[in-house]
């Protein structure tokens, strides 16, 4: 479990604007506001983390009594969902058959034999084996707005949940105000609208790794649209030489081979840009071939 | 920014995150990295031999490229000519003794000697600036100014142009236009054309300042035939009108049965010309029209970059170019390139080695080299590299060789043997280095 932290928000000056900073879904948040009026970034920055804080005590598979603890708590009984959930869950299934099984919501229990700590503790192959038989969307019954899961499979909704989270912000952000807002929870991004005291924001990409700054941090100017990153800077775990991304093929249970170390995408939202970083890392070595393929704007790491 | 095709996935996962959200994207995604500025430099030397002109230049031209492919470009080019070209005077059996074009002294040229004015020093700034900026997602528009300055001459030229994308952007067609207005404001003055060379301190066959206007257009096509090829078209127009003589070419006035040049003598006391020598005259109008073709041809790595020019214009000079370069990867980071470029090109109708003493003068006549008739080759090698830094730099190295013909019903007399083509070899080297910041 981890430690919820405390939840509050402040507002400070930045560059030409006021910034706005929260935590949520493990992740600093903030918000850069195009206006110097300090009540209005504080008005529009607690609505942010509020809906923030909404989808995450919704949505988080480490809080108890939420919606995801009754679906995974359900024993194969058959539960109904609000609306919210259910189109989470259409969204889900409708990336499940794009990526051929790739993306599967869930595969979260495979945590319960990998551990990326940039150890070399890599698992026994028949207990991953043992763990797949829990994974697996097609053996999920989704009738909008009935899911019945199989006792002993969970789902984590963590790899859409930070992405639509800033998409549904950004969302809110846009009807309560008419500056321009630049949503940035721990690097997956959206702006609201086109800033106009500038050309666009500025957003540095880190660098893959403080061991590996020979690439230094990348700096992209976005006016409209998203930014998403995924990678596995951090996380990951080497043994005889071989680097073992966290990104797991839930086909087989193990690791994509030769997966880019990071990928950044530009969409018109961040839930895309989020779902093609993350289906680009699940290509594996054919990442860049797969985003070239769908026109994407993208900035790729090795 | 690129256009992106929406493929299946993409355009599903678009309309899921569409049904997700409950609302379609506000504005479609605006997103580049930041390239600061790219700066493009250039450091080049032509060096032509037997002390002709030599040119040292530097280049420096800065981009920075802004959200929506706007980009602005700032350019600065320095350059410096020293040296001596031939005056348009033919040889003799004796020295030459000719006028400065500032009238302040003479300069002797030895017996059959190709007589050359070294007074030629000029140090040039030329500086521009443009702006691109796309128009929705398939045109994009550029102006720009430009400007020269040096001791005698100054430009200022206005450009434009307009282009759309077709096809998937397979094809791009182009026009633009640029329009320039050029001062002469020659050392010592500009001849009257025709006029004698006067002794040191004579004036009264110059005028003061003159000016030409430019303009020009072109008509293009772009093509991507396949992953591979890549053709391009171009037609261009382009119309001088104004001063177009050079204001520092004579014309030696000859005897028409032996043809050496009628010798006259300086007043006592006084330094001025050995012989009669006339100021050239050209006419006050040029049109050129000019098609180029060129084929990009991509092999595994390597480049074939082919192209031709054919050019006319009512002076009756017709060329024809032929360029070809190849570029081969060695490594991973560099490349050697090899280049040839072949040119010919015919006399203007009013290109003539002497004027005829006793004749009526001819409307205009030069003897400028340039105009003859004469074929250039260049042959040289580029070797590039990728710095660690992901600057680019390479080096050139280039010999070009330029030999002409004078058509024989021009010579007359003595000339015949004596006066030939002042045949030109030159070196170019380049070192340039691109980097961003």
């Amino acid at each position: 479990m981890e430690r919820r932290p405390v939840r509050q928000v402040s507002v400070e000056a930045g560059q030409d604007c006021l910034v706005g900073h929260f935590d949520a879904m493990a992740s600093p948040c903030e918000i850069l506001i195009e206006s110097d009026d300090r009540a209005e970034a504080a008005r529009l920055t607690k609505l942010a983390a509020g809906e923030a804080w909404r989808i995450e005590d919704k949505f988080s598979r480490y809080l108890a009594g939420n919606i995801v603890a009754r679906m995974n708590s359900a024993r194969g009984n058959a539960i109904t969902v609000d609306d919210e959930t259910a189109s989470l869950l259409d969204f889900a299934d409708t990336l499940h058959t794009l990526s051929k099984g790739r993306f599967d919501i869930t595969s979260g229990v495979l945590r319960e034999v990998w551990t990326f700590d940039g150890g070399d503790g890599l698992p026994d192959p028949q207990a991953v084996k043992d763990v797949l038989q829990r994974v697996g969307w097609d053996r999920v019954t989704w009738r909008r707005p009935v899911l019945t899961l199989q006792a002993g499979m969970e789902i984590d909704l963590g790899g859409i949940g930070k992405e639509y989270a800033v998409d549904r912000v950004a969302g809110r952000l846009r009807e309560a105000g008419t500056c321009s807002a630049l949503v940035n929870f721990g690097g997956d991004l959206a702006v609201t609208r086109a800033p106009r005291q500038r050309q666009a924001w500025r957003v540095g990409i880190e660098p893959v790794s403080a061991a590996n700054n020979e690439c230094n941090e990348t700096v992209l100017e976005i006016a409209t649209g998203a930014l998403a990153t995924s990678g596995d800077s951090r996380r990951y775990l080497q043994k005889d030489g071989i680097r073992y991304s966290h990104i797991l093929d839930p086909r087989s249970g193990w690791p994509v081979e030769r997966a880019p170390r990071s990928v950044t995408v530009a969409a018109d939202t961040c839930t895309e840009a989020g779902m093609l970083s993350t289906l680009a890392m699940l290509e594996g070595y054919n990442a860049e071939a797969f985003l070239d393929g769908e026109g994407a704007m993208y900035w790729c790491r090795r | 920014m690129t256009e992106r095709k929406q493929t299946s996935v993409s355009a599903a996962l678009a309309a899921a995150t569409c049904s997700l959200l409950g609302a379609a994207p506000i504005a479609p995604v605006q997103a580049q990295e930041d390239p600061g500025w790219d700066f493009n430099t250039a450091l080049l030397y032509y060096g032509e031999d037997n002390d002709r002109v030599q040119d040292l230049s530097l280049n420096i031209l800065g981009k920075r490229y802004f959200v929506d492919d706007r980009a602005l470009s700032l350019g600065l080019t320095v350059d410096t000519l020293t040296g001596a070209t031939p005056n348009g005077a033919i040889r003799q059996g004796v020295p030459q003794t000719f006028t400065r074009p500032s009238g302040s002294s003479v300069y002797t040229i030895p017996a059959n000697e190709l007589p050359l004015d070294d007074t030629f020093k000029d140090t040039r700034a030329a500086l521009s600036v443009g702006w691109e900026q796309p128009l929705g997602r398939l045109w994009k528009t550029s102006v720009g100014l430009s400007g020269s300055f040096e001791y005698d001459y100054t430009h200022i030229g206005l450009n434009g142009s307009l282009s759309r994308d077709f096809n998937q952007r397979n094809t791009t067609v182009s026009a633009g236009l640029a329009i320039a207005h050029d001062t002469w404001d020659p050392v010592g003055g500009t001849p009257v054309p025709f006029a004698p060379m006067l002794d040191v301190g004579g004036t009264g066959n110059k005028t003061g300042g003159e000016s030409k206007d430019v303009i020009d257009a072109v008509f293009g096509v772009t093509q991507v035939i396949s992953r591979r090829l890549l053709v391009q078209l171009n037609y261009s127009f382009s119309n001088s009108s104004g001063y177009l003589t050079d204001p520092y070419k004579v014309l030696s006035l000859v005897d028409g049965v032996t043809g050496d040049t009628i010798t006259r003598v300086p007043p006592p006391g006084v330094e001025g010309p050995s012989h009669e020598f006339r100021f050239e005259s050209r006419p006050d109008d040029r049109t050129k029209h000019s098609l180029y073709t060129q084929a990009k041809y991509y092999m595994g790595g390597k480049v074939l970059d082919a192209s031709y020019r054919y050019m006319t214009d009512d002076w009756e000079i017709d060329s024809h170019t032929v360029d070809l370069r190849l570029r081969w990867p060695v490594g991973e980071r560099s490349y050697v390139e090899p280049h040839l470029r072949f040119y010919t090109q015919s006399e203007a109708d009013f290109y003539t080695i002497s004027l005829v003493d006793g004749t009526e003068l001819p409307a205009f006549a030069s003897s400028d080299y340039r105009l003859g008739n004469f074929d250039a080759v260049t042959a040289g090698l580029k070797y590039g590299w990728t710095t660690r830094g992901g600057n680019e730099m390479s080096i050139r190295a280039e010999l070009y060789r330029q030999t002409g013909s004078i058509p024989g019903d021009l010579l007359i007399g003595n000339q015949v043997g004596r006066e030939t083509y002042p045949d030109l070899d030159a070196i170019i080297l380049q070192f340039s280095y691109r980097f961003s910041r």
